[in-house]
């Protein structure tokens, strides 16, 4: 077995936690049971992973092998890796019929032709979503296992999860195989970006909680937030004014869990409203500015700030539009006399 | 003198203070009681006409219908609610109901398959000034654009019944293969490919007989988006195919043209002793 391989199977081993090694080998399934039984995985990690490059060596593994290890471990911690979304267009109508096959044929062959030094690994999942992982070299050199580029597609959509690697360049190359590999024409990247795979592929796919009025017989669920105050001497003076915080609240991001977004960032270009007297930019510039919200959990925070008071209800329309029009990534623009909100650009 | 003077009119004062107290306090008395009265002169009122019903409903008079204006409010409200519950569930066993918002009309499509419900999806149209779609929560693998571009304009009733067919058919689509995963997952070798629209099956599974398992690859394609039935299917023996497993192959290929996938499972693998 090439030493490239082992040390590679040995680091990638070493990134797992150690509860999780024996697993993860198990869903690799390249060790059988009885070797997966000779070691011991309550050592030190360093010494278990030694023994499982031991072991990958008898059964000579090559980096293919190896590589889906890799997707398998990519695929649980998806979240380590920042994730942009790109969407896809297509002119006519044609027939949804998506081939596997030779979905995986003909963007092996795209990349192929283009360049040789390229390892290309597929790897399908229970939710029809389709992962790939590209190691990228260049004419004269072998491919870098550990900056690889992943790809999370699912048949039979317009959208694309790209986690791209530092190697940027490569960049218009991946998008032209999966272009022509999935029979569209053209594509091109969002302003939607996140650590969470599934949020953004719950945006996109339109699987996040809306509130949609039907007369649906759904069960009502129960929110009651605060305990009932037993004392008769305490009077609420604001209780319809929570009930309606409430009520507009869940209006706007409905019932369910929120995708995890870590950030929204609106880039203002917006001229500088003042006091004429002051005379701040006198030169009548947009003025620039950057305003950046981040959060563990950006959505649910946006999502409490008015029943806790610390924001009006109904929020502005430009926090609220961001799961709709799924994006993160805004640019203002000044208003034009003809709309009556600001001018968010496409 | 000016002191016993003030002290008269003080004492008149306190006096006329006190009277007018009682006054006051004697009307609200009077008040209360009248609201009383009333109060009872009502409950009177109704627990007659409930005794003048059960009455008429003794005697059996056909005309309690045009009695409806003289009847309790109550009977009038319990009417209506019992006929609301009714299209309500007119609307959920038809699978398309909608209400009228502040911008337009909200439509909610629940898709079944022979009784069992299964996932609802909903659309928020606006319509004004043109009728186009606010929010939806359709699956971005359902041609939704094509669908509305050709018919949202148009004819709504017809875009609502295109709609529901596709989504009806990919959910029964759904549901068959799960099923098949779920309740024959021991006759299946290897794992079901599919796709998100679940047009497209392939699988391999294997039929027992005379105490041996004979494997078949199978090729499902449903090329009408509205059907839940395969338009096109290849099944072939994988192993070594004598002539008659060729027909088995041929019919089972027929069966699954025929009926839904885990029914068609359902018929040769409990009949699988009887056909050879």
């Amino acid at each position: 077995m090439d030493e490239t391989v082992a040390e590679y199977i040995r680091r990638t081993v070493l990134k797992i936690p150690r509860d999780e090694i024996k697993s993860m080998l198990q869903k690799w399934g390249f060790l059988s049971e009885a070797q997966l039984q000779t070691i011991n995985f309550h050592q030190m990690k360093d010494n278990v992973s030694q023994e499982v490059v031991h072991l990958c060596e008898e059964n000579s593994a090559d980096i293919k092998q190896a590589a889906v290890l890799d997707i398998i471990y990519n695929h649980i911690y998806s979240s380590k890796r920042m994730w942009s979304v790109y969407r896809m267009q297509k002119t006519g109508e044609e027939p949804e019929i998506f081939d596997l096959q030779s979905f995986k044929k003909k963007f092996k062959r795209r990349l192929l032709s283009v360049l040789e030094n390229v390892t290309i690994n597929f790897r399908e999942y229970e939710d029809n979503a389709i992962w790939i992982r590209v190691a990228w070299g260049t004419p004269y050199t072998k491919p870098n296992q550990y900056k690889p580029s992943y790809v999370v597609y699912h048949s039979q959509t317009p959208y694309v999860f790209i986690s791209a690697s530092v190697l940027k360049s490569n960049l218009p190359l991946l998008c032209q195989a999966l272009v022509v590999a999935s029979s569209y024409h053209d594509i091109h990247e969002m302003e939607l970006r996140s650590h969470s795979l599934n949020s953004l592929k719950d945006i996109v796919f339109k699987r996040y909680s809306q509130n949609f009025q039907t007369y649906c017989p759904r069960p009502i669920q129960d929110r009651s937030g605060e305990p009932e105050i037993a004392d008769l001497r305490i009077t609420q003076e604001n209780r319809s004014e929570k009930e309606r915080i409430q009520r507009v609240t869940r209006e706007i991001f409905g019932d369910g869990p929120q995708p995890k977004l870590e950030f929204a960032q609106y880039k203002l270009e917006t001229m500088f409203k003042s006091d004429p007297k002051m005379e701040v930019l006198a030169k009548k510039e947009p003025f620039r500015c950057q305003v950046k919200f981040s959060s563990p959990h950006l959505l649910e925070s946006l999502r409490s700030l008015a029943p806790a008071g610390m924001a009006d209800a109904p929020l502005s329309p430009l926090l609220t539009c961001i799961t709709q029009k799924a994006r993160n990534n805004f640019r203002i623009k000044e208003k034009r006399s003809s709309f009556p909100e600001s001018f968010v650009s496409p | 003198g000016v002191f016993t003077h003030l002290e008269m009119l003080e004492t008149q004062a306190h006096e006329a203070g006190r009277k007018q107290e009682e006054k006051e306090q004697q009307e609200e008395k009077l008040a209360s009681l009248q609201q009383r009265v009333e109060e009872l002169r009502i409950q009177r009122d109704q627990l007659r006409a409930k005794v003048d019903l059960q009455q008429k409903r003794k005697s059996g008079k056909k005309e309690i219908v045009s009695h409806a204006a003289e009847s309790s409010p109550g009977a009038v409200l319990d009417w209506k609610l019992r006929r609301v519950k009714g299209m309500l569930q007119i609307f959920y066993l038809t699978g398309i109901s909608g209400k009228l918002t502040k911008r337009g009309v909200c439509f909610s499509i629940s898709t079944a398959y022979e009784g069992t419900y299964l996932d609802s999806y909903y659309l928020d149209l606006l319509t004004k000034p043109a009728v186009q779609i606010h929010r939806h929560s359709i699956p971005i693998f359902i041609p939704l654009e094509q669908i509305s571009k050709r018919y949202l304009q148009t004819d709504i009733r017809r875009f609502l019944s295109v709609l529901a067919d596709h989504l009806n058919a990919y959910a029964r689509r759904k549901y068959q293969a799960d099923q098949l995963q779920e309740r024959f997952s021991d006759h299946l070798e290897g794992s079901l490919q599919r796709n998100s629209l679940c047009n497209l099956l392939a699988f391999n599974y294997k039929v027992p007989s005379e105490g041996k398992t004979f494997p078949f690859s199978a090729r499902l394609i449903y090329t009408d988006l509205c059907c839940s039935l395969p338009t096109e299917v290849v099944v072939s023996c994988t192993g070594k195919c004598l002539g008659m497993w060729k027909e088995t192959a041929a019919a089972h290929s027929e069966l699954f043209r025929r009926m839904a996938l885990h029914k068609a499972f359902c018929t040769f693998i409990s009949a699988g002793e009887e056909v050879d």
